[in-house]
């Protein structure tokens, strides 16, 4: 119980320190709650996600870094590997491949990473899979464009 | 090669267009870092017979003796060939040119060097003022000829033939020149043979100007350029350790290596930089669950990738699904049993630890 305390709070030192060293993750720790963390990451470019800011909730299990962090989008996106209506990331790194050596800024990068490259084949968002794996990446792009527009960009006006 | 071309041109106008043969050597030697290490090793080398005569250095004359003093051996062995010409003081600069062709042309062209030693003999007889700078000119010729021949191994038979005090020097030459290249590719040539050139610089510039009035005072600068260089070349002056087994087997062999003056101070410092090198980089604290790494932690490896942990979290892992977290294979099965039971022995000093350092700072 306690190691995953003094982890976290030197993951928290860390991300103060570091706070430059990665402009397109901002991990932000509770208040009240060093067990809840957000983050917002920059959509990557040349995806229909750039210039869209998402935001990720972390919810770190007191094994951890034994277990895993659960984490989901908070914003809605259109993407093969994101549940639309509750955020849940399929991911293996999250799952049977997490290591305790991953951090939670390396499982932000990781997300960015998985938002480039979509996994069509083990989706959770089963409309974005099938048009991707039937070559319609023009509509997908699209779609997830659209998406990007309507929740993680600033409203205007 | 191209060094040595320059320097056999440049051979018969010594005196009258010696500021251009400095020229020429010196950017010669710009372009070739690794004659800096044989310089270094050389000048290092030659210091210890050397500083006494250079105190006589304003008297122009001697400086020659000095240049000469260098190679104590060879010189006896080239007064007989030049004996016969000349048996005055000036013949002495003369015979240090000579040597230094000996070292570096013998294998190119030996029968050039006697020839060019006596043409230049003469020129240098006229004037002690050409004399002295030639004398002095002979470190950086000496430096450009050697660029030369670093390819052929077979220059230390040659010598062999012709005097055998040469062939001590050379060996040392030939250790520095093959192990320069290699040097080459690791920090420490860039660190510390750099200054170098700047003692270069003063060297030869002092050396232009043998006719100028506060002598005195460039003999200081040059007795200070070469303690530093003394200084530094008493770090890494040699190329390779003995027990190296990187080392090349075309170079000479090891013992005449430990019987050169400062041989074995220069032998322990330069083993400073191989260690830096290979020492691996060992995490402070368990890259897991953030605590001190102490002693036993430290030196606990419980996988093959070299994942750093500590023996709590390394337990902890085992119980779980026991996966190294740094390549996410496997722990070894033997080794785990005894792991556990060894780890179990100092799971409770360490639970105990943690527990009282992390209530402390809740």
């Amino acid at each position: 119980m306690q190691a995953s305390r003094a982890r976290l709070f030197k993951e928290y030192k860390e991300v103060q320190r570091e706070k430059t060293a990665d402009p397109d993750i901002t991990l932000v720790c509770d208040d009240t709650n060093i067990f809840k963390w957000t983050a917002l990451i920059k959509g990557p470019s040349e995806t229909p996600y750039d210039g869209g800011v998402f935001q990720l909730a972390f919810a770190v299990p007191e094994q951890y870094p034994l277990q895993p962090p659960q984490v989901r989008f908070l914003t809605k996106i259109f993407h093969p590997n994101v549940h639309f209506k509750t955020g849940e990331i399929c991911l293996d790194i999250l799952k049977n491949a997490w290591s305790p050596a991953w951090t939670l800024q390396s499982v932000c990068r990781a997300i960015i990473a998985l938002m480039a490259h979509p996994e069509p084949d083990s989706p959770l968002n089963c409309d974005s899979g099938n048009l991707l794996r039937s070559g319609d990446v023009r509509g997908f792009n699209s779609m997830a464009k659209m998406y990007t527009r309507l929740a993680a960009m600033p409203k205007k006006g | 090669m191209v060094s040595d071309s320059i320097i056999n041109a440049s051979i018969p106008n010594v005196s009258k267009d010696f500021g251009k043969k400095k020229r020429a050597n010196r950017s010669a030697k710009l372009k070739q870092c690794k004659l800096d290490a044989r310089r270094e090793q050389w000048l290092s080398q030659v210091k210890n017979k050397n500083c006494k005569e250079e105190m006589n250095v304003p008297v122009v004359v001697s400086s020659g003796g000095g240049g000469g003093g260098q190679f104590n051996g060879p010189v006896i062995e080239t007064r007989k060939k030049v004996a016969k010409c000349c048996n005055d003081l000036k013949v002495q600069s003369p015979r240090v040119e000579e040597i230094n062709h000996h070292d570096s042309d013998s294998e190119s062209s030996p029968s050039n060097s006697p020839t060019s030693s006596i043409s230049r003999e003469n020129d240098s007889g006229t004037t002690y003022t050409g004399s002295s700078s030639s004398s002095t000119s002979s470190f950086s010729s000496r430096g450009g000829c050697f660029s030369g021949s670093i390819s052929e191994e077979e220059d230390g038979n040659g010598d062999e033939d012709e005097d055998d005090g040469c062939l001590d020097d050379w060996e040392a030459a030939a250790d520095a020149l093959v192990g320069a290249p290699d040097a080459n590719q690791g920090h420490y040539q860039n660190a510390n043979l750099f200054p170098e050139r700047e003692t270069t610089v003063g060297l030869s510039s002092g050396a232009q100007h043998p006719s100028c009035e506060n002598v005195d005072a460039q003999v200081e600068i040059l007795k200070s350029d070469r303690v530093g260089i003394l200084g530094r070349g008493s770090e890494n002056g040699r190329a390779w350790r003995p027990d190296d087994a990187f080392r090349p087997q075309s170079l000479p062999n090891l013992e005449k290596q430990r019987s050169f003056p400062s041989g074995a101070e220069r032998l322990q410092g330069f083993t400073n930089p191989w260690g830096r090198n290979t020492t691996p980089r060992v995490p402070t604290s368990c890259p897991i669950c953030c605590e001190d790494l102490d002693l036993t932690d430290s030196s606990f490896l419980p996988c093959p990738c070299g994942f750093h942990l500590c023996l709590f979290c390394h337990k902890r892992i085992l119980e779980a699904d026991a996966r190294c977290p740094g390549c996410r294979k496997e722990y070894a099965s033997e080794p785990l049993e005894k792991e556990a039971s060894v780890s179990g022995g100092s799971l409770t000093i360490r639970l105990a630890r943690s527990c009282s350092m992390s209530c402390s700072r809740v």
